[in-house]
């Protein structure tokens, strides 16, 4: 039975074990490549938050901190995790045009390219949070039980980052312009998620409605209620959150498929 | 005989997409007077019909189509108007080592390319050592590609590629960087393909190696299909085209 063009290019299928191969290849081809021509190399994702630690703990621990228990960690915790987001869905966005003789002349599911990018960066995830834990306990927190729960807030960004970067990544091949816009738009993150201030701190209206919309607060906030206060935070709060961005995840899958035929045409 | 790949009345056009720039895309839409884009066919109604087996050449002087015709096929390309079918898996190969990483070593760019063109790891781990003694590399398993020359990686490319199983293969000058040695060797190799049952669809300017390994020759020029036929005869008529058609 003859098949159509466009399923030639689909010869190799999700959950066929050749699918995880080559993911797995990507993922260590992109790891390996990561920083390579820096001389710290790996260092640099847990030294560029310290560094910015350092100012915005300078600037903001006498009166936005003044009220938070372990500010300094407070304030790790939220620059660890969004810099590995933007840094991460920064990568995956460029992914297909930085492999374009991949993308362009390769026939292989090319989704894999930019999960392969996101699973590159996500070592950098863990390694920074667990040295985040030893700096936590060293500086005089309390670490329990629930904090063994941190490898649920791991997946919940891993699920976000990689729908957010089907998308960019999808989206840049043919508006080159979304480099700029992606960072204003992370500049205007940096101030809508609570980094270095409380979310109580914001009046009630539409700023907690942004905080409420901002998925990476909600990330924050499970991860510092497992190091910080040692609580869980209710199941069905971080079930719906995870739904929610699975079900988005599986939309921007549905979305970059749509587009991959005619990325070749485009590069 | 069944066909496998079959294209009817297929063309492709590139109509603006090059232009990014916003104020570029206004000039050139108010230049056409509203009419839209000017299409230019890179493809221009293409049929023909491929049969399992055949060994076929893809020839003609640059520009002429051959690589849009084969990411058509390959289904990398959607095509503008017409259809395509193709029966079996496709397997596309440009240039030499695509998908290979400067930085990565020797052998980790070989279980890298083996695995982008449907290799699974076993198989490569088996047949590793074969593969770099093929190529004369084993010495440089662990060099970075970078230090080898685009000869050594396309002996290197070339010697995984022999392992790469599917039922169509599609080369677009793959492997022509090579030296003598590496030439004798590859149409070694080719020679010993001819009479299987695998289908082949090579865009070569190498006319020799067409006359050698495929029976039947496509000649396009300018997005046109000029020939398709025995190789002899459509090679005699590429090599003299302008005592066939003085527009030429």
């Amino acid at each position: 039975m003859l098949h159509l063009y466009y399923e030639a290019g689909r010869s190799m299928q999700v959950f066929d074990r050749k699918y995880f191969q080559l993911l797995r290849e990507i993922s260590v081809a992109r790891y390996k490549l990561k920083d390579q021509s820096t001389f710290l190399g790996f260092a640099w994702s847990l030294l560029h938050p310290l560094i910015m630690l350092g100012l915005m703990f300078t600037l903001f621990s006498g009166r936005v901190g003044n009220q938070i228990n372990h500010y300094a960690i407070y304030l790790l915790i939220g620059l660890v995790q969004y810099n590995h987001f933007s840094s991460s869905t920064n990568r995956s966005m460029h992914v297909l045009l930085a492999m374009k003789s991949l993308t362009a002349d390769a026939i292989f599911p090319k989704e894999l390219l930019v999960i392969g990018s996101a699973i590159a960066d996500f070592v950098e995830l863990i390694a920074a949070m667990l040295v985040c834990l030893v700096i936590a306990k060293l500086s005089g927190v309390e670490l329990s039980w629930p904090v063994l729960a941190l490898p649920l807030v791991f997946l919940f960004q891993l699920t976000l980052i990689l729908w957010v970067s089907l998308c960019l990544s999808c989206l840049y091949v043919f508006v080159r312009d979304l480099t700029y816009i992606y960072q204003a738009f992370m500049r205007l993150l940096l101030f809508a998620t609570p980094i270095f201030y409380a979310p109580s701190f914001l009046e009630k209206g539409p700023a907690q409605y942004v905080l409420w919309l901002n998925p990476l607060s909600h990330l924050l906030n499970f991860s510092r209620s497992l190091i910080l206060k040692g609580e869980i935070v209710p199941l069905a709060q971080m079930m719906l959150f995870f739904a929610v961005n699975l079900a988005l995840l599986y939309g921007s899958i549905r979305l970059f498929r749509k587009c991959e035929p005619v990325f070749a045409e485009y590069l | 005989m069944k066909p496998v790949i079959q294209l009817d009345d297929v063309s492709k056009t590139f109509a603006g997409l090059k232009q990014r720039r916003l104020i570029k895309h206004v000039r050139k839409y108010l230049s056409s007077n509203g009419s839209g884009f000017k299409e230019s066919f890179a493809l221009h109604q293409i049929g023909l019909t491929i049969l399992r087996g055949d060994k076929v050449a893809l020839v003609g002087n640059n520009g002429s189509g051959k690589t849009t015709l084969l990411k058509i096929i390959a289904g990398l390309y959607r095509p503008t108007y017409g259809r395509i079918s193709v029966d079996g898996r496709v397997l596309l190969l440009r240039g030499v080592g695509t998908g290979m990483v400067d930085e990565l070593s020797v052998s980790e760019n070989l279980f890298l390319y083996g695995v982008i063109y449907g290799m699974e790891r076993a198989k490569i781990q088996e047949k590793f050592d074969e593969v770099m003694e093929w190529a004369e590399l084993k010495d440089f398993a662990s060099a970075e590609l970078r230090t080898l020359s685009s000869g050594m990686r396309a002996r290197m490319a070339f010697s995984l590629a022999r392992h790469f199983d599917t039922d169509v293969f599609l080369l677009d000058e793959a492997f022509a960087v090579g030296d003598k040695d590496f030439k004798e060797k590859y149409e070694e190799v080719f020679r010993n393909e001819k009479n299987g049952d695998k289908t082949y669809l090579i865009a070569t300017h190498d006319l020799d190696f067409a006359k050698m390994f495929c029976t039947k020759t496509i000649w396009l020029h300018k997005g046109r299909l000029m020939a398709f036929g025995e190789t002899e005869s459509v090679l005699q008529q590429y090599v003299r085209p302008t005592q066939m058609d003085p527009t030429i």
